[in-house]
């Protein structure tokens, strides 16, 4: 028998399916828009650059014969042990680009919502404060895994492609959890960072600025109070001597500060708790207006 | 409407929005670190004025020239077009009776004007603070006033700058951060007259500091480390020719584009 | 009439998309709606004239003078943006206030202007509120009072009806129709056909950059040659009209209507045909009992030209 349809509206006849991850199209959307931005793709590339100035090293330290003229007798620069991963991964530079990579990313994720009072249409869907959440974090947690765990992972894999054995695999079996430790590490608290700084205003300028100003800040104040003190305990107040504190941990070497490491992981989870206190405050549907 | 009239009204229609704005706050609260920090290390090194004059010098001056007054600038100075632009609010001001440079130079004078306030705040308390203990000597209050003329100079070069930036650049917050926090800093370690490259290189030559008689000649002070200053009033005229010309440039340049919203 | 305002050649491009393409025009005293779809370049136009863009080719002027970089102008203009945008931590009488310090008025004078202005968009009442806790309306109609408080002799308004309620747009049309009445100049963008018919007889259509039409909304329609009118009669017996019409060369199209008593009629000569109407029915026999023309208005005239 034919069958004759009607031209005109017609409401589709299938069953919704609970979608598994509700915070995926947050997540891919952020990404997109990220890659949009005039800029950002320059900015992404020059990210990789300690990623690429370490595979040189590598290199080099594999052919040190070859390269006897130009390194000089400094062989000692080019021992490559986890505390020469550790020194790349927490240097300044790297700590400097990831903020810069999600200045672009991830100033607006939470701020242009706020400004364009587009909560109330991500909460008209069949999501929750969770999967926003998550949603948005996830967009940190992809360009911190790119730029930190992806390359630095591979860069092992390099390492025993050059030496051409496992012998630094051997030696040292625990570092690609190091590495990927310190990943985690730096997704989670760089991810509670920017939110918390994104969800405190509506204007990305003023969180861009707030972004920079909270981390150097951090460490004026750190400088600043150790010098007035003289106790070690004052870097506590530097974000990146945290940062850098928690990784020499991570990596199992010499820590940089005379504490224990256990105060500045202590610090950096403080400051997710309270990350997560404030997006649970800000992230709301409705708006109250006083 | 003369020129100078147009500036007039326009700050104090800045004036009055800026002080409402909740960003005063934030800012505001952020210059009382240093009074905090004076009332402990007031209390830790109570009775030593030698030593307290040498960290309200070597360290709080830190804060205030290479950090506090950068942030501030950063972001009044960007905002002076960037703002409007953003928020969209561009169409009422340039369908009003004004000349652009006034719209600029309004705005410039109003948050200078707030940026001020909040540095003379922050440094009065944080200053008389640590020197509670001299407070009959005249000459606390004439460096007191030098510092504070610095720190204007600051402010004023700052703004100046990053209002450019912001009248022709679209990321300008982010080239001003490279700028503020990147270059103003490293230039210090570069030899000869790359340091005159820099607006902080004249902000610390017109620093009331002497290094032998603070500290015993000990160890170098954090902020005028590898100093070559120039001369106090060569480096007020520079201050003051940089940022008149770079208002100028920022002025013309506002006139000159037009400024498209992001739909 | 002298034109208020007038443009020639007036082009502009966004990249290589092209915004206003080679616009002439000169607009006189009085309402002229500006109408288009979205896109058309309404806005484009209305940036132009208000200074807020410069002209890639081309002039735009008010009473002779170039708008670009001539604030001077502005003294006798009011604009109303299209966009939902304040100073949202002023309230309403600090946001007319202040933006009315612009012009040079006395304090005194500053306060009384925005006082009137207030209270003719009704707002009076909630002038010490934030505007960030206005509604939808409420802003709206502040968005007019700014444009409106220094007593402009023109008004350029962008959408000045969006977002308000029924009886709030009939509040604003009168409003507006009061300052065509007080010799002001008025020009008025809009997308919704309703409200310019409501504002204006006086419409310039634009599409595509480009302007389609100008003109009264009847002459423009007599313009349209190509296309047929289409009348509507109503009668007792509209199958006996339609055989009386049948055999005549100037009716293209004729189609009985679901009610079953109204003839639909096109036809290129819309005269003849009611001659021979006005003669059908004399003759007696056939009641008529409406005649209306249902294209003889905008709408019709802006999806012809449209294209839709």
């Amino acid at each position: 028998m034919a069958i004759v349809r009607e031209k005109g509206y017609t409401h589709w006849n299938g069953q919704l399916v609970e979608r598994r991850f509700p915070w995926a199209p947050i997540a891919r959307t952020g990404v997109r828009l990220a890659f949009r931005k005039k800029g950002f793709k320059f900015v992404f590339a020059m990210a990789f650059m300690p990623s690429f100035v370490f595979l040189v090293t590598l290199y080099i330290s594999e052919r040190l014969e070859d390269f006897k003229g130009f390194v000089q007798g400094n062989t000692a620069l080019l021992n490559v042990d986890p505390n020469y991963f550790k020194l790349f991964l927490t240097s300044g530079f790297v700590l400097f680009s990831l903020l810069l990579v999600l200045v672009f990313a991830a100033a607006g994720l939470i701020a242009e919502d706020l400004k364009h009072n587009s909560l109330q249409l991500y909460f008209a869907r069949p999501i929750g404060k969770k999967d926003y959440i998550l949603g948005k974090m996830s967009v940190v947690a992809f360009f911190i895994l790119i730029l930190v765990a992806l390359p630095w992972l591979l860069l092992v894999v390099f390492k025993l492609i050059f030496a051409g054995n496992f012998k630094f695999f051997l030696q040292y079996p625990w570092l690609p959890l190091s590495i990927l430790g310190y990943s985690l590490l730096l997704t989670v608290f760089l991810g509670c960072y920017v939110l918390l700084l994104s969800a405190v205003s509506r204007n990305t300028r003023y969180v861009i600025v707030l972004i920079f100003g909270v981390y150097y800040f951090s460490s004026v104040l750190a400088e600043i109070l150790k010098k007035a003190f003289g106790s070690p305990y004052m870097a506590l107040f530097s974000i990146p001597a945290d940062l850098q504190q928690a990784g020499a941990a991570l990596f199992g070497q010499k820590l940089p500060l005379a504490i224990p490491a256990f105060w500045s992981f202590l610090i950096l989870a403080g400051i997710c708790v309270l990350a997560a206190a404030v997006l649970n405050r800000k992230i709301r549907s409705v708006e109250v207006i006083k | 409407m003369t020129v100078a009239k147009a500036v007039r009204q326009v700050f104090g229609f800045f004036a009055f929005l800026g002080r409402k704005a909740g960003k005063v706050r934030v800012f505001a609260v952020l210059g009382l670190m240093p009074v905090a920090l004076a009332v402990v290390v007031r209390i830790v090194l109570h009775g030593r004025s030698g030593p307290m004059a040498a960290v309200f010098t070597e360290i709080l001056m830190v804060f205030f020239l290479q950090f506090y007054i950068v942030i501030l600038a950063l972001f009044y100075g960007t905002s002076i077009t960037a703002e409007e632009v953003e928020n969209r609010t561009l169409s009422y001001l340039i369908t009003r009776p004004l000349p652009k440079a006034a719209i600029v130079l309004g705005k410039f004078a109003a948050y200078v004007l707030l940026m001020f306030g909040m540095v003379v705040v922050s440094l009065a308390l944080s200053y008389f603070i640590m020197n509670a203990a001299r407070l009959s000597d005249p000459e606390l209050y004439l460096t007191f006033l030098r510092y504070l003329g610095v720190l204007g100079l600051g402010i004023v070069a700052y703004t100046a700058f990053f209002t450019l930036l912001g009248t022709f650049l679209k990321r300008a917050i982010i080239v001003g951060l490279v700028f503020g926090f990147g270059w103003e800093n490293v230039i210090q370690y570069f030899p000869g007259s790359t340091q005159k490259f820099s607006i902080v290189h004249y902000l610390k030559s017109l620093l009331p500091y002497h290094p032998a008689s603070i500290s015993g000649g000990r160890g170098v002070a954090l902020l005028l480390f590898r100093l070559e200053p120039t001369k106090p009033l060569a480096a007020v005229l520079m201050l003051a020719a940089v940022s008149a010309a770079l208002l100028a440039l920022a002025c013309w340049l506002f006139r000159t584009k037009e400024y498209l919203y992001e739909d | 009439m002298t034109a208020v305002i007038s443009a020639s050649h007036l082009s502009k491009w966004y990249g290589n998309v092209l915004g206003l393409n080679d616009i002439s025009l000169e607009l006189e005293e009085g309402i002229t709606g500006l109408l288009g779809p979205n896109g058309a370049g309404k806005s484009t136009f209305m940036k132009l004239v208000t200074g807020q863009m410069k002209p890639a080719i081309g002039t735009v002027a008010i009473r002779g003078r170039r708008v670009w970089n001539d604030p001077e102008i502005f003294q006798g203009i009011g604009f109303c943006p299209e966009q939902d945008v304040f100073y949202e931590d002023m309230t309403g009488s600090e946001f007319l206030a202040g933006l009315l310090r612009f012009y040079g008025f006395p304090k005194k004078e500053i306060d009384d202007r925005a006082a009137r202005a207030l209270d003719v968009v009704d707002l009076t009442a909630d002038k010490d509120r934030l505007i960030r806790g206005y509604s939808r309306g409420m802003r709206q109609r502040i968005k007019f009072a700014q444009a409106i408080a220094h007593d402009p002799g023109i008004l350029i308004l962008d959408e000045p009806l969006s977002g308000l309620d029924p009886l709030g747009k009939r509040k604003l049309i009168k409003l507006i129709k009061g300052f065509k009445d007080e010799g002001r100049t008025v020009i008025v963008s809009s997308h919704v056909l309703p409200e310019i018919e409501a504002l204006t007889s006086q419409i310039v259509l634009i599409h595509q950059g480009q302007i389609l039409a100008q003109g009264d909304i009847p002459y423009i329609r007599e313009l349209i040659e190509a296309h047929p009118h289409q009348i509507s009669v109503r009668s007792s017996d509209p199958r006996a009209l339609a055989a009386r019409f049948v055999g005549d060369r100037s009716i293209q199209k004729m189609t009985f209507a679901a009610d079953g008593q109204t003839l639909v009629v096109e036809t290129h000569k819309r005269d003849e045909f009611f001659g021979r109407l006005t003669g059908i029915v004399l003759e007696g026999g056939i009641e008529v009992d409406e005649i209306s023309s249902p294209d003889d208005n905008l709408q019709a005239v802006f999806e012809y030209l449209v294209g839709k």
